[in-house]
């Protein structure tokens, strides 16, 4: 449930918001819904993850990877024909970090002060 | 306790979350870069484009529909010049508006606020070399046009307006890694990159040397191996052209007008990096009977390319060319009646005057026996994640002392030719309505448009070359040429001695000129405008006359010249230089103390054809077998390290190969034993193979002139992965396809007139400045092939062409 509610309130979100928007929306819904920290931390990283890989998938399989592959060189990534997938992964990644750290916040929050009557 | 953590990780989230949102260094703000939605993956064009598109713009006066090709070149219609203006400003910053950013702001010296205090010694060099002020000075002269003054201001409009559709996701892909925001345009930007063309070929200057080899060697030496006329010459003004004006009395020189420098000086010597060529033919000469005329401006290239194409409409014009990203009109072109096209003049804009100031406060200098009031400016530079930064410049009536005493920051390239406690004399601080001169080339219909066009043009100054339909050819080294006496400004100049100053300029229609030579055609590529029967001096040394020579040889020989054999010239890598010296070079080698290795290659450089092309290895042993002969030649007496200086010309070397083979300057000074020609020749061509077999292991493929050369195109701020591929490419210096390195051909155009003109171009790049769209570099390889595309002359905007991709109607809101 977690998962979903991040995934599909940053993907609406994002279409207007800066990207620091998804540190919020992680953190709320987790510290009103969330379940244990190690739960949480993994719902909001994979719903970020999986949202932002897909995004950038979006945009740059009609680009036929093009820019990812200029920008893998910028950041000096080693030269392969992936590039541009580790490019996706590494975004993924980083976006489910913030997230997913949110999201552990939200947790440890609905714990610490909230959740006294469990 | 139980607070404790709930905090902790709430601190976590928050302290990455910002982390990830702030550039740290270069390092640009990641997850906010990274981001799918607004970050760089937004800037990742869809291969398709959609066919039509209204936009509805406050600012417009009528209706504007604009035509994309399927290279994506602007074709506008408007019905008035406000709008046709309005609508280039808005396309050309849709395409290109970070390079527009960043090359005012580099022109400006206005880096620091957004890349921080490593741009500091840029920016004080740029403000400390007078930009601004030049930029605000041609302002005042351009306002005061006002035809050109309603040019500018549609212009600017039209990059408003597009900046202010966008959202911070649109951004191009630069402003994101650097992390700032683009700002609003002024007419002042658009002054600043047109002074930055000055900047870029009219500043070069060796006077510093030039003193320097004079107090070592004396007159004599100077007059020997520094002549004031080549010994080789093909000057674009054609020998035996008459000059039909009363000249005005040129000054003469004042008698202590050379003066003692400052040893400590260091300069870097100037690079002959222009190689522009352009030609046009007379109708007798081609197949139509009408001319044809062909134009590549040499530069150093960049990604996003340096020019960007359009075609602008309305009743006034229609015409097709290239555009500076940040300037209205079209620079280099045609319309339905005439094109035309330009190239570098050399001559002499820029000159240094010693200042004597009466005290530290720099308030006054001595001019003409009188203390003189110097003028303050004080720059104010901002700095991003520091403070702000003021540096005060002292202008006097000559211009800015660009560095004081002591003041040149010490390991900055760029300020390396600047002397200091001299005042700095350029033709680029004058106010200048140089965009009149193409608004009125963009409607011309004859030949009498164009000579009343070149007179409002100022500088850089450049090779106007010019042809119509009605079968007139003509050629003009134009611009503001400076009044002097002979030689002024060969050397630093006395600042206090009224006689060295510039006494006003070439009346301009005086400037050398030739229509309809008999021979056919007229051409230029950088050398002497005219023979010494000129009766103005415009400067002493300009580039070599090979690619002119060249160029000449093969249009006297051409007849029947279509489209195709002028593109053939275009990419000729003949190199007439290697012509005049390789035989000589060859037989000065004693081949019995060569190795075996040597020897092999000695026989492909012998039997080398002297075409720099891609393939052959004998341009790569020619090509560092000459540079390190020079080098043999001249390093033993001009290459000081106290005493900087520079060599005598490629014309010079020659001559002394050629016919002064016994002379004293082949001896190197630095050994005990006595060198002539022969011993330089060999020790050099010894050295050549050396390095190359260093470099690229025993003679094989990759010792191919395209792989030597290594030719690319980087990006406009080098950053890694947005320039170019390497290109396995030929061409040289001395060949008319003077393409070196990263220097080389930046649009190479070519115009059929006729009923109907039929025009063909290329540049090495595309019109996009996104390195994430198609149309980045869609034009590279059809460039580096040699080959042209037919460009899209429309006639009307409901002319049918299969190849329009999209259309995008404008109207007010």
């Amino acid at each position: 449930m977690l998962f979903i509610l991040i995934l599909f309130l940053s993907l609406i979100a994002q279409f207007f918001l800066p990207w620091w928007v998804i540190t919020p929306i992680a953190f709320a819904l987790a510290a009103w819904n969330g379940q244990s920290e190690k739960k949480s931390f993994w719902n909001g990283f994979s719903a970020i993850f999986i949202l932002w890989v897909c995004m950038a998938l979006f945009r740059s399989l009609p680009n036929e990877n093009l820019l990812a592959n200029r920008v893998a060189q910028m950041l000096m990534l080693p030269v392969s024909d992936f590039n541009w997938l580790i490019l996706t992964l590494i975004t993924g990644v980083l976006g489910g970090l913030v997230a997913g750290t949110a999201a552990l916040a939200g947790a440890a929050f609905k714990k610490g002060f909230f959740g006294r009557r469990r | 306790m139980r607070a404790l953590k709930p905090i902790f990780t709430l601190f976590l989230a928050l302290s990455l979350t910002f982390a990830l949102n702030h550039k740290w260094g270069s390092i640009p703000p990641l997850a906010k870069f990274l981001d799918p939605f607004q970050g760089f993956w937004k800037n990742a064009e869809s291969s398709d484009t959609s066919p039509e598109l209204n936009l509805n713009l406050a600012g417009l006066q009528g209706e504007v529909s604009v035509q994309f090709d399927n290279q994506r070149i602007p074709h506008i219609f408007a019905s008035n010049n406000h709008d046709l203006y309005f609508v280039q400003g808005f396309v050309t910053a849709r395409d290109r508006l970070w390079q527009m950013d960043f090359q005012t702001r580099f022109a400006a010296g206005r880096l620091s606020e957004v890349i921080g205090p490593k741009a500091l010694d840029i920016d004080r060099f740029q403000r400390r070399m007078g930009m601004t002020f030049g930029a605000e000075n041609m302002m005042k002269t351009m306002m005061a046009d006002p035809e050109i003054a309603a040019m500018m201001s549609a212009y600017a409009e039209g990059i408003n307006a597009y900046i202010q559709s966008l959202k911070p996701g649109d951004y191009p892909i630069e402003f994101k890694i650097l992390d700032y925001e683009p700002e609003n345009w002024t007419p002042l930007n658009s002054a600043l990159l047109l002074k930055m063309m000055s900047a870029t070929l009219a500043s070069g200057s060796d006077e510093f040397y030039m003193s320097n080899i004079l107090k070592k060697y004396g007159a004599d030496v100077m007059k020997d191996l520094f002549p004031d006329y080549p010994y080789r010459e093909e000057p674009i003004i054609p020998v035996g052209t008459a000059w039909n004006f009363k000249p005005i009395p040129s000054p003469n020189a004042p008698a202590d007008a050379n003066i003692g420098t400052n040893a400590s000086i260091r300069t870097k010597q100037k690079e002959e990096g222009i190689g522009s060529n352009n030609w046009a033919v007379s109708g007798k000469k081609t197949v139509s009977g009408y001319p044809i005329l062909a134009n590549d401006p040499h530069l150093d290239l960049t990604l996003p390319a340096i020019w960007y194409q359009i075609q602008l409409i309305n009743q006034e014009q229609n015409v097709y060319g290239v555009s500076i990203p940040g300037a209205p009109g079209v620079i280099i072109g045609f319309n339905q009646k005439v094109a035309w096209g330009v190239t570098n003049v050399g001559s002499d804009v820029l000159d240094w005057y010693q200042v004597q100031f009466k005290d530290p406060s720099h308030q006054s200098y001595w001019y003409n026996n009188q203390w003189k009031a110097t003028k303050q400016r004080i720059e104010t530079i901002q700095v991003r994640g520091g403070e702000a930064i003021t540096d005060t410049v002292y202008y006097t009536h000559h211009g800015p002392v660009v560095y004081l005493q002591d003041q040149k920051p010490g390991n900055f390239a760029k300020a390396k030719n600047i002397p200091e406690g001299y005042a700095l004399r350029w033709i680029a601080h004058e106010g200048s309505n140089d965009v009149r001169t193409f608004y009125l080339l963009n409607k011309a219909n004859n030949y009498d448009d164009y000579r009343k066009a070149l007179t409002y043009y100022s500088a850089p100054a450049q090779n106007f070359l010019f042809a119509t339909v009605d079968n007139d050819i003509a050629i003009t080294p134009n611009g503001y040429f400076p009044l002097k006496w002979k030689g002024q400004g060969k050397f630093l100049l006395d600042g206090a001695n009224p006689a060295n100053e510039w006494q006003g300029r070439i009346p301009a229609d005086q400037n050398p000129t030739v229509k309809n030579p008999a021979r056919g055609f007229v051409s230029s590529a950088n050398q002497f405008s005219a023979d010494p029967s000129y009766p103005y001096y415009l400067h002493w040394e300009f580039s070599g006359y090979e690619r002119g020579k060249r160029i000449n040889d093969r249009l006297s020989k051409m007849n029947q010249i279509t489209v195709d054999s002028v593109r053939n010239l275009q990419n000729d890598n003949y190199s007439i230089f290697a012509e005049n010296v390789l035989s000589a070079f060859v037989s000065g080698v004693n081949t019995a103390k060569l190795t075996n290795e040597e020897r092999t290659a000695f026989n492909v450089v012998s039997k080398w054809n002297k075409f720099y092309d891609a393939k052959e290895i004998g341009a790569s042993i020619f090509e560092i077998w000459q540079k390190l002969l020079t080098k043999q030649i001249w390093e033993d007496e001009f290459g000081d390290a106290n005493t900087p200086m520079r060599y005598p010309s490629r014309d010079r070397t020659v001559q002394l190969i050629l016919s002064e083979s016994q002379s004293k300057w082949f001896d190197n000074i630095k050994t005990p034993q006595k060198e002539g020609l022969n011993d330089v020749l060999l020790t050099s061509y010894k050295l050549t193979i050396d390095s190359l077999t260093k470099k690229y292991g025993p003679m094989s493929d990759k010792w191919q002139w395209g792989h030597v050369k290594h030719s690319n195109v980087p990006h406009l701020a080098k950053i890694a992965g947005f320039g170019s591929k390497t290109l396995f490419n030929g061409g040289s210096k001395t060949s008319v396809n003077a393409l070196s390195e990263s220097n080389g051909p930046s649009w190479r155009m070519i115009v059929a007139l006729g009923k109907e003109p039929k025009a063909y171009g290329v540049f090495p790049g595309g019109q996009s400045g996104n390195p994430g769209s198609f149309y980045y570099d869609d034009m590279l390889d059809i460039w580096a092939e040699g080959r042209l595309n037919e460009l899209l002359y429309l006639r009307s905007n409901d002319q049918p062409s299969e190849r329009i991709i999209s259309t995008w109607k404008f109207t007010k809101k």
